[in-house]
């Protein structure tokens, strides 16, 4: 059958209904697009130019590059990333994953709980690595405190040992994070259909079986986001390690965001500092692209069955 | 034979109860343990704002106060010298509100609109352009320093509270469209579907159909945008000048004194000031945190 | 005759509310002094500014040093780089070269600076034979604090004069149950430290490694020495726990008596006067330990730039600004309670300055007239930036880290400042 004209013509109405959401969302995405791709793109150019005090145009190509990973504290920084992030990430997982379980055992006064474990997102990193600072004082803070109680022989001063400072950083960004991943992981088990928990006990499993076969499993992807989360943080960690140990002792605690800045401002080498933002980028990327994929993946898998 | 039957059933009762009994107190130590952990360094910072700044010195940091003062509220408030002005935080304090609020309304309303955009009115490309603006989450600020220095600079927005306003927004887009997309994903199409077929258009839509269900995610993000905007240092204190800077300038002000003196009353009264706001948002707001996250704001 | 009155009378107010018109100074003044006595300082400043007739507005960048060149390069970046900043040594130059800063030349040939100020600090502030900027003071580096009553109690009778002094000193010091040396370990602490130790052994070798940024003086063997002498006295005569102490703790060991020696500049004097002691009285001062047996000084400066501005009144406010930085009488107030001496080398510093200054200013003509006056590596005022980083990184791992050898930190610092060539 032939269409008639009256068919094929929509109405402007319709049509501009149509288009009103597009055109809502243009200038977010215009934003973000503008501050996301022009702004790495620049960084990307400045990373292969002669800029030093301030940003110039002249092509140089990789020799920033160079200059960076000829640089020992960058590999200390590097190094620094890798280890941070990874205890970080984890443990801050595994301490946030235990709370909620703990707290899901209908607990009384979990409100109170829930706000004590919580509170600590809400303070600046700055705050927080200033006053773990003075909490970690050999002088005093927690050593001079069981030292004045009599322990003499206790050491407790992380933060002035270049071997463990770096896991003093570690456990202040736990302290700080890990009531985000309490929160999401509580709201995760709450959100357990019922009926799967109730057969589970029906068929005599115990409370631990319930959780490792059936509960945990159920919640994947919500680890799969505190993961992603707690990563940005821990890359983009800076206030944090400034306030704490300010790349100390030596420099055994610099973090690649810290020497970015330290190479775009004090030292007025804003080329190399841009190539050691792209090796950042580059490590963002290097978790984020998989991670891409697989929720891709994953979607397609759903709507394929739905 | 049912005489028999129960004592045994008792005794059973008896040692499940008991077992249950010691789990739980097992639970509870376990979480009493982590909340002191989590507690102390607030309870020391409180502590340490009354007492006198030479007792301290003295007697470390935590310990049990023996002095009682109220002088550091006051003198961090209204008289501490920043900057060579000596009228304490207040001014930096209302700086920040002013730039705060707008700030977190503002992108907490874009990512609402645009999280219904993305889920309810899917077209053609919708979710990889929904990917490519999750990608502004990532961003280190020091890479977005200059270029956006530049950006104001030639806006004429430069050094001005409207500038870190703009600069927010934006860089909030990104996480607060991801937590109402998430969470809107889980409004039933149908619902939209009906309301369509009655004649209703996009913004009647969202008005009388996801703004209503939206409240748990608002708060959610009006969390989470106010705490990250609030205690922003980087860009706060370098797209700002003069008398306008934040709050988290006063606070580093306070906390790097390098050759001076440590005045740590002052300093913990400072810090409690400053994270006052956002503490009380997390406090009152705490519930609807899990409970938004809870409907599905991150998936 | 009424009328003529009020004729004059209208003139009169006429002609003045067109003065006050056309010349309102103003500045907009970006520096990182924002809390204590180093605030109170540029407070006076704004003082004078105002009372001049000026309109002041200073934007006070705490936290590292970096933080307030960030503001500066995002101003610059955006366009509006501010009037006044306050930077120092090779810096200047580098900004100068950018071609963004003011001349202040006429203003200078007016006043006469070339006659007044420091022989050595004149490259700084005229990069490229132009005045660009003004120096505030100059702060002696190689001083040592010495607590009198603590030197006492371990036989120690007077400052060090010769490393070897030091040393000697110092053994009688832990013999006695003292700590020698008070310190914090910090990038810069550490490094004012070594290059104080550099200095004292070997002016020459301080001028070709730190002025000049020769590789391979680095290499020397004089360095190695050097290095060998910090890690004597990092594992002998400091205390262990140097790392993460904050400054006025490691100041306060050696004010209370629990150490004997504070090696550190002169901004020590306003720290100590702070806490109710009288340098030159309870606490001696003298010249940091030289082997070289002459009069020493290593110089640093804080100074304030000046860049192009566009604005009339901005540009007033810059001639203002630097007119009176470079008067006596700020020279005066703002050096005193700083605890350096002025810029300007004419200046009387015999009332209201203390014993120590008045050495330090007697200390700084012998020193020019002996030839070793020397500008400090540590605080910023010879090699640029980058290089200056990459000893600091190596001097504070060295001092950090036990293990490691001075061969291995002379090569280390040599290696890192090639690598940024």
């Amino acid at each position: 059958m032939l269409a008639t004209s009256s068919d094929t013509r929509v109405p402007f109405r319709e049509r501009f209904s149509r288009a009103v959401p597009l055109l809502v969302l243009t200038p977010s995405l215009i934003a973000s697009f503008f501050y996301v791709f022009v702004f790495a793109f620049w960084t990307l150019y400045i990373s292969l130019s002669n800029s030093s005090l301030l940003p110039t145009y002249g092509f140089v190509g990789l020799k920033n590059y160079v200059k960076l990973w000829a640089n020992k504290r960058w590999w200390i920084a590097f190094d620094n990333l890798l280890l941070f992030s990874a205890f970080y990430v984890v443990l801050a997982m595994v301490v946030g994953l235990l709370l909620a379980i703990l707290i899901d055992q209908r607990v009384r006064g979990e409100s109170v709980w829930r706000s004590i474990f919580l509170y600590p997102l809400a303070v600046s990193f700055i705050v927080t690595g200033t006053v773990w600072g003075w909490l970690y004082s050999p002088t005093s803070g927690f050593q001079f405190l069981i030292n004045s109680m009599g322990w003499t022989s206790f050491k407790f001063a992380p933060t002035t040992d270049r071997h463990y400072a770096i896991y003093a950083i570690v456990a202040t960004g736990i302290w700080q994070s890990s009531g985000f991943a309490m929160a999401l992981f509580l709201a995760g088990l709450r959100s357990v259909d019922g009926d799967i928990i109730k057969a589970a006990q029906i068929d005599g499993a115990s409370r631990f079986r319930t959780y490792r076969r059936v509960i945990l499993p159920s919640i994947r992807p919500i680890f799969l986001a505190v993961a992603v989360v707690l990563l940005q943080f821990a890359i983009k960690t800076f206030d944090l390690a400034v306030s704490l140990t300010n790349s100390g002792p030596g420099i055994a605690t610099t973090f690649p965001a810290t020497y970015v800045y330290d190479l775009m401002f004090q030292r007025g080498e804003i080329g190399v500092g841009a190539a050691a933002a792209m090796m950042m980028l580059a490590a963002l990327a290097i978790v984020l692209i998989p991670y891409a994929f697989y929720v891709a993946w994953r979607r397609r898998m759903e709507s394929g069955h739905g | 034979m049912a005489d028999r039957a129960m004592p045994t059933h008792d005794l059973e009762a008896a040692s499940a109860a008991r077992r249950h009994l010691a789990a739980h107190a097992v639970i509870y130590a376990i979480l009493l343990l982590f909340a002191l952990v989590y507690i102390i360094p607030l309870l020391v910072v409180i502590l340490n704002s009354f007492r006198d700044v030479q007792e301290i010195s003295r007697n470390g940091l935590i310990a049990f106060p023996r002095t009682f003062r109220l002088d550091a509220w006051p003198d961090a408030w209204s008289t501490f010298c920043i900057g060579g002005k000596c009228e304490g935080m207040q001014r930096y304090f209302w700086n920040s509100v002013r730039m705060v609020i707008p700030a977190t309304i503002i992108s907490t309303a874009i990512g609402a609109i645009n999280g219904y955009i993305i889920s309810k009115w899917r077209f053609p490309g919708s979710e990889t352009l929904f990917t490519c603006m999750l990608l502004g989450v990532f961003m280190p600020g020091q890479i977005a320093l200059l270029p956006w220095a530049f950006l104001l600079g030639k806006i004429g927005l430069a050094n001005s509270v409207y500038g870190l306003i703009l600069v927010h927004c934006i860089q909030g887009i990104s996480f607060t469209t991801l937590f109402c997309r998430n969470y809107y994903v889980s409004i039933p199409d149908d619902l939209i579907k009906a309301a369509r077929i009655d004649g209703a258009g996009f913004w009647r839509i969202f008005y009388k159909i996801i703004l209503p269900l939206s409240p748990p995610i608002l708060i959610v993000t009006v969390i989470w945008q106010f705490t990250g905007i609030w205690n922003e240092y980087l860009f706060g204190v370098v797209l700002n000048s003069g008398s306008q800077q934040p709050i988290t300038a006063a606070l580093v002000a306070l906390s790097t004194n390098g050759t001076n003196v440590r005045v740590y009353d002052v300093m913990s009264a400072a810090v409690l000031i400053g994270a006052l706001p956002p503490l009380l948002v997390y406090f009152f707001g705490g519930k609807y945190f899990v409970r938004g996250l809870t409907q599905g704001a991150i998936k | 005759m009424k009328l003529s009155k009020a004729a004059l009378a209208a003139t009169v107010a006429f002609g003045l509310s067109t003065a006050a018109a056309t010349a309102e100074p103003k500045v907009l003044m970006l520096h990182q002094w924002a809390t204590g006595s180093d605030a109170a300082s540029i407070a006076k400043l704004g003082e004078m500014f105002t009372a001049a007739g000026g309109l002041w507005e200073q934007t006070a960048i705490a936290g590292h040093t970096a933080n307030t060149l960030a503001k500066l390069r995002a101003d610059v970046v955006a366009g509006n780089a501010p009037s006044a900043v306050q930077l120092k040594g090779p810096e200047i130059a580098d900004w100068n070269s950018t071609g963004m800063t003011a001349n202040m030349d006429e203003l200078a040939a007016a006043e006469g600076w070339d006659k007044v100020v420091a022989p050595e600090l004149l490259p700084v502030m005229k990069p490229g034979g132009q005045w660009v900027a003004a120096p505030m003071n100059i702060h002696r580096i190689n001083w040592i604090w010495g607590n009198k009553a603590a030197m006492n109690a371990v036989g120690v009778t007077e400052l060090p004069v010769t490393w070897a002094d030091f040393n000697a000193a110092c053994e009688k010091a832990i013999a006695g149950g003292k700590i020698c040396l008070a310190h914090m370990s910090a990038d810069w602490t550490d490094a004012t430290t070594f290059e104080n130790v550099v200095y004292g052994m070997d002016v020459d070798l301080f001028r070709k490694a730190f002025v000049d940024g020769d590789v391979e003086a680095m290499r020397s063997d004089g360095m190695v020495k050097a290095f060998d002498q910090m890690r004597l006295m990092v594992s002998k005569y400091m205390d262990p726990a140097i790392a993460g102490r904050d400054y006025d703790t490691a100041s306060n060991m050696m004010a209370n008596g629990d150490a004997l020696f504070f090696i550190m500049g002169d901004w020590q004097i306003g720290v100590l006067k702070a806490v109710g002691h009288n340098p030159g009285d309870d606490i001696l001062c003298g010249p940091a330990p030289s082997d070289t047996g002459k009069p020493g000084f290593i110089l640093n400066s804080d100074s304030v730039v000046f860049f192009k501005q566009t604005d009339p009144d901005f540009i007033d406010g810059q001639k203002l600004l630097a007119h009176l930085i470079l008067s006596p009488e700020f020279q005066t107030v703002f050096n005193i309670t700083k605890g350096s001496i002025p810029a300007r080398m004419d200046v009387d510093l015999s009332t209201g300055f203390n014993a120590c200054q008045q050495k330090s200013q007697a200390d700084l003509k012998a020193s020019i007239e002996a030839g070793t006056l020397v500008r400090s590596m540590a605080h910023n005022m010879t090699v640029l930036q980058k290089y200056r980083g990459a000893m600091m990184d190596v001097i504070t791992q060295f001092v950090n880290t036990p293990e490691m050898s001075a061969k291995d930190a002379a090569n280390s610092m040599a290696d890192t400042v090639e690598a940024q060539q």
